[in-house]
């Protein structure tokens, strides 16, 4: 355990906690929004008050254009980024983890990449975030489907289009582990493969899945990231009329980035709390991944010669 | 004497080794295989098949892909998802008997009915002006640092610059805008425009900026990690032991061994540099080809169909020449760098 690790660990289970007991704390709800009124202080000075209101002793981030707390937004949109981004990175590892043991141990030998056909390189290519976002933009805004239902939705297309690349890092460290001698040796004594795969591949892949995990997450943030810029939120999006304007549904985090993008000349908390928020997390996780790959690399890794 | 090797792949642990004209497989077994050189008759065959195949398989993926929001509808009333394939296939048919009467390249912005051709030139020019400086700046960059970060000693620059690396794109962007935007604030000076209000007067420095930070950050992790594996490899400390110099022995003999990582992964940053492109025309206002096709996508009379179809195959030509154009300045250090 060292120290960057630690990092990590605090901050993100900081920020787990807060996601689960902070809606107790801090509820939201659109009732206690704060409305334009005129306060009189002790000196008789008058001031009209007009939300968006900048961060003050009752609102301690401030409010956003129609007065609601901004920190009752976050922490009740947090659920959604964690959990979103948990589960996603879970189930693609899993899948993608389980998939390319398979492919590895049974599959043919790397295809070079020169007689690969051209047409596989070229998708490699293509920008994941737009992909999802073709899937996701003709459902996504002004739906009637329920926020929840729409998450899962976006939960399952970003778990599939980040299977392959799962798979492809997990198959291509497989066939190297696969011609090592103890799994010839387990092999002639009549290992079947499933046998092989679970106790004599599998425990070497460990590290390897740990560190995909945390990395999946960095990705899958960034990924939700670059959807709410286009406008497709976690949990749906509404759409305004006059002026157009996107509204998330779920207060999602990536959805408060994304629908405050406007407010860089004026009233910049409501977009530097989420932004904030979100790159806490972002960071938290990165340190875990940093402090996992350095201890592995103490462990296994060879010296430079220069 | 000197071993001249060029290590192609590592398969199986395994690589190629290429002593003068041979080459000759080494597996990870310690055996070693005589590899004939190039298996010319079936592979040209197998080459033209592919090649044959290509064309016609992007553009029925391209069709595929753009269908998309026409077929994943949600209903209306009570919110239940629908596959409408008859109407997302009737799109198909419509555009490619659009392609004979004309009526594909026309799209709706506003209310104008505008000619898909007159239009796209402009935004080619914008887009491609940022690609190419951005694949070609960000790639000979990414190499350079990538050098310098896996030679240095100062393990916290490469820290700062994987944390840097770990942030989406688009965050960058807002982060570039912020600090312009603070220090107009404070100081009064902007240095720079932080979007295009109109398209006479684009902003130039900013958007430079992140094409080539973006990819570029990509490209030195990269490079760094493969540098850095290389530098463990048996033949640097030869070469060391021969007394051949620090900058000889990175250029030389450990940088032609990680240009194939480079090549191969060079679809990836292709990807990278590509998605980079969408979040920042969008987020600085510029009228490149992507945004021409984000803003028009859902027009007048709903989803344009054969405006996405145009925008990505135009998307896709661009990327066939960027994507060119590196493997030409690889080859070039290649013919450079392996004596």
């Amino acid at each position: 355990m060292n120290r960057t690790l630690l990092t990590g660990l605090i901050i993100t289970v900081i920020l787990i906690a807060m996601s689960l007991i902070g809606p107790y704390l801090v509820p939201y709800n659109e009732s206690k929004e704060a409305t334009v009124h005129y306060s009189v202080d002790a000196n008789g000075q008058g001031t009209l008050v007009v939300p968006p209101l900048s961060p003050n002793a009752e609102y301690p981030l401030g409010t956003d254009k129609t007065g609601n707390d901004l920190l009752a937004k976050i922490i009740a949109g947090s659920r959604y980024t964690i959990l979103v981004t948990i589960v996603v990175a879970f189930a693609r590892t899993c899948i993608g983890g389980i998939a390319g043991l398979f492919l590895g141990y049974f599959g043919k030998d790397k295809i070079k990449s020169a007689r690969r056909l051209p047409l596989w390189n070229v998708l490699n290519g293509i920008p994941i975030f737009i992909i999802v976002w073709m899937v996701m933009i003709g459902i996504s805004i002004n739906a009637v489907i329920p926020p929840l239902f729409l998450t899962i939705m976006l939960a399952v297309v970003m778990t599939m289009v980040g299977i392959p690349s799962v798979a492809t890092t997990i198959r291509e460290k497989t066939l190297v582990i696969r011609d090592k001698q103890f799994i010839i040796s387990a092999r002639s004594i009549g290992a079947s493969p499933m046998t092989i795969i679970r106790t004599h591949i599998f425990p070497h892949m460990k590290e390897s899945l740990i560190i995909l995990f945390v990395q999946e997450i960095v990705l899958i943030l960034g990924l939700m990231g670059q959807l709410a810029i286009f406008n497709v939120f976690v949990g749906g999006s509404t759409m305004y009329f006059d002026p157009v304007e996107y509204v998330s549904r779920t207060n999602e985090w990536t959805g408060l980035i994304g629908q405050a993008r406007n407010y860089l000349y004026v009233y910049q908390w409501i977009l530097v709390f989420p932004l904030l928020a979100y790159l806490l997390f972002i960071f938290g996780f990165h340190l875990i991944s940093v402090g996992l790959e350095s201890i592995y690399k103490d462990k296994f890794s060879k010296v430079s010669h220069l | 004497m000197g071993v001249r090797q060029t290590r192609d792949f590592t398969e199986n642990g395994g690589f190629y080794l290429r002593l003068s004209n041979t080459t000759y497989l080494v597996s990870d077994k310690g055996m070693f295989h005589h590899l004939k050189l190039w298996l010319k008759g079936s592979f040209r065959m197998s080459k033209l098949f592919q090649v044959s195949l290509f064309v016609p398989g992007v553009l029925l993926i391209v069709l595929l892909f753009a269908m998309l929001p026409a077929l994943i509808q949600a209903d209306p009333m009570n919110g239940g998802l629908h596959l409408m394939w008859g109407q997302a296939f009737s799109k198909i048919r419509e555009y490619i008997e659009g392609i004979w009467t004309g009526q594909s390249f026309h799209y709706y912005a506003g209310q104008n009915e505008l000619l898909f051709w007159e239009q796209i030139g402009n935004s080619l020019k914008v887009t491609s002006f940022y690609m190419v400086i951005g694949a070609v700046i960000g790639t000979i960059i990414g190499v350079l640092l990538g050098i310098y970060f896996a030679v240095s000693r100062a393990g916290w620059l490469m820290r700062l610059m994987e944390l840097f690396g770990a942030l989406p794109d688009f965050v960058i962007v807002i982060l570039l805008q912020f600090i312009v935007v603070l220090v107009a604030m404070k100081t009064g000076v902007v240095l720079a425009k932080v979007g295009s209000f109109n398209h006479n007067e684009p902003a130039i420095l900013l958007p430079l900026l992140s094409t080539i930070i973006i990819p570029a950050s990509f490209m030195i992790r990269n490079v760094a990690l493969h540098m850095k594996h290389t530098l463990t490899e048996d033949y640097i400390n030869f070469a060391k032991s021969r007394g051949l110099t620090k900058g000889y022995i990175i250029f030389h003999h450990a940088l032609p061994n990680v240009l194939p990582f480079i090549k191969a992964d060079l679809h990836k940053f292709m990807g990278i540099l590509f998605g980079n492109l969408f979040i920042f025309e969008y987020l600085y206002n510029l009228l490149g080809v992507t945004l021409l096709v984000f803003v028009n996508a859902f027009g007048m009379h709903g989803y344009q169909y054969n405006l996405v179809v145009n925008g990505i195959l135009t998307f896709l030509l661009l990327y066939a020449a960027v994507y060119l154009l590196l493997r030409l300045m690889i080859i070039g250090w290649e013919k450079v760098l392996t004596r």
